[in-house]
């Protein structure tokens, strides 16, 4: 019960704080970008449904699946136990009799929702403005766009518990292994989170007519072992994330 | 420190810590019970390692530090503990009243508890009534008796106060240290750390000097002053007759420096005991002449806690 108090306590207050925070409103210029995107591209104005479909799926997997749910889970992932180290009010937690698994446990449960609600609520609002290609797309790539959300948010998270400066860690991440080495042809986009949520959309999406990739340049695994991936992904980074945490003294938190 | 082992509240047997190959504490034996003990020294001597190994966000390389009957990095043991850190930051888009409420509440207090003990934190520290500001808009002092207030929220049995009284007027300065004192008072162990011994002699029990992470002193204020005896003191002396009160000191074995400036006498002496037995036998012989020696005012110029201090650091260096 006291666990629970703390626990509790420490998920809203982390909440409120993310929930006000600059990243909130760093996300919002992105998320205005994709929507006036979509809505100045008139996706229901095309005759052809499939074209309509494969137009908006590109914009979604290349464009939308590799930015969105990346900063979002950066804004809240890196920011909710991160923002705790740069600002160095960690300290208040640490001297308090909560175990250390609580804490990174609330962070999570904190930062995860919001992440959520901003890239799939993104999703859901580019896929209303697109029109009928948009509800077949929403209802496709949802799934594959929360896994990945829930990943980065513990990758990021992970990286709050690494480093001291984890937003500007988990950028430069962003950038050199999930932007440019996710894109590169060959193997090395396996190491990216982003090649597995890619997977999963194009396992969602040929059902409904997407046309698939060159499989020289992008090979897409299976859609349950894509999810699998992602969830493995998600625990494995949480469970290495609680170990590090466990035993680590933040000589820099005070 | 206390006196009898059931007292003693926060132990450090042998505790070594490195950084590195560079060392933070060495081998440090100290017993911290009931009462207000100051933990003082420079930048660099420890002091910030001894807190945080005693508040278990540091281990020791070596050695145990316990708070109570608990290993100072365990729950238990953090339930015991009230720390004041010296960082000024907070979630400062929080009130006062927010920021204490939750802290306390992260010790699993029922919301009715927690409210109750945070106001009577507030109340204790002299915030109740200006609680409901953004933190963001208080002053130096208001941050300083939140961060007391947060402390001392779950009434801890040891309490850590890293540089309570940094940036704080005199006024507010006089209260915090009657806080502490009241803390003390109720039985609880209380570590304040300082670098400037001034701060802490109005309320310290017993000061603990730390130098380049060793103990260097410990003791009472008076103790300490006591190991002054042995070394050269300054002395100030106002007197009309300064010149001719120079003259007679300076036959004194024990006076190895003599200045005279106006109506003063700066005299240097070897063995201040001896000094002041002497200078009162002189004005009690010269007391029948015509021209009786006058000592308007006398101060020791350096036997003040800071020489104390000063005193002890020049003896490690």
């Amino acid at each position: 019960m006291t666990y629970l108090r703390a626990g509790t306590t420490l998920v809203f207050t982390t909440f409120r704080r993310l929930v006000w925070s600059v990243g909130t409103l760093m996300l919002l210029f992105p998320l205005a970008a994709c929507t006036l995107f979509v809505a100045r591209r008139g996706y229901p104005q095309i005759s052809d449904p499939l074209v309509a479909f494969n137009s908006l799926s590109n914009f979604l997997l290349y464009i939308y699946a590799s930015f969105m749910p990346p900063l979002a889970a950066l804004a809240f992932g890196a920011q909710s136990l991160g923002g705790d180290r740069e600002d160095r009010t960690l300290v208040f937690l640490l001297i308090r009799p909560v175990p250390r698994w609580v804490i990174l446990a609330a962070k999570f449960a904190a930062a995860w929702p919001l992440a959520i609600c901003v890239s799939c609520g993104g999703l859901a609002l580019l896929c209303r403005l697109a029109g009928p290609p948009g509800s077949i797309a929403f209802a496709a790539y949802l799934p594959a766009i929360f896994y990945m959300t829930t990943a980065y948010t513990a990758v990021f998270l992970a990286f709050s518990v690494l480093f001291r400066h984890a937003v500007i860690a988990a950028l430069v991440y962003s950038l050199f292994m999930e932007v440019l080495l996710g894109n590169v042809p060959g193997i090395i986009k396996k190491l990216a989170v982003n090649y597995y949520g890619r997977s999963l959309m194009f396992d969602a999406g040929v059902d409904h007519g997407l046309v698939a990739p060159d499989p020289q340049w992008f090979e897409p695994l299976s859609g349950f072992a894509a999810r699998g991936t992602l969830l493995g992904i998600t625990l494995a980074v949480l469970v290495g994330a609680w170990l590090v945490f466990r035993l680590r003294e933040y000589e820099d938190s005070a | 420190m206390s006196t009898t082992n059931t007292e003693i509240a926060l132990t450090f047997d042998g505790v070594t810590r490195f950084y590195g190959p560079v060392i933070g504490l060495g081998d440090v034996t100290l017993r911290f019970g009931p009462g207000v003990t100051g933990l003082l020294g420079t930048n660099g001597a420890g002091k910030s390692t001894l807190l945080k190994l005693a508040s278990g966000r540091l281990r020791p390389t070596q050695g145990c530090v316990r708070i109570g009957d608990f290993d100072a990095t365990s729950l238990a043991a953090k339930r015991l503990l009230g720390y004041c850190p010296e960082i000024n930051k907070f979630y400062e888009e929080m009130t006062g009243r927010e920021f204490v409420r939750t802290m306390t509440r992260l010790y699993g207090y029922s919301w009715s508890e927690t409210r109750q003990r945070t106001e009577a934190a507030l109340d204790r520290v002299g915030m109740l009534d200006r609680a409901d500001r953004a933190l963001g808009g208080y002053s130096h002092g208001m941050r300083q008796r939140i961060k007391l207030a947060q402390a001392v929220a779950h009434e801890p049995r040891v309490l850590l106060l890293d540089e309570p009284l940094t940036g704080i007027d005199p006024a507010g300065r006089r209260e915090v240290n009657q806080l502490i004192r009241d803390l003390a008072d109720e039985g609880r162990t209380v570590v304040v750390s300082s670098h400037l011994l001034v701060e802490l002699e109005q309320s310290a029990d017993h000061l603990v000097m730390l130098q380049r992470g060793r103990v260097q002193a410990e003791g009472t204020l008076a103790e300490l002053r006591r190991r002054l005896d042995d070394q050269p003191l300054t002395i100030r002396i106002e007197s009309p007759q300064a010149r001719r009160l120079a003259a007679i000191c300076v036959a004194g074995p024990e006076v190895a420096q003599v200045d005279v400036r106006g109506d003063a006498v700066t005299i240097r002496t070897t063995d201040a005991p001896q000094f002041f037995v002497a200078l009162n036998e002189l004005i009690a012989a010269h007391s029948q002449e015509t021209e009786p020696l006058v000592v308007e005012r006398m101060e020791t110029l350096d036997a003040g806690a800071e020489a104390v201090f000063d005193y002890l650091q020049r003896g490690a260096t």
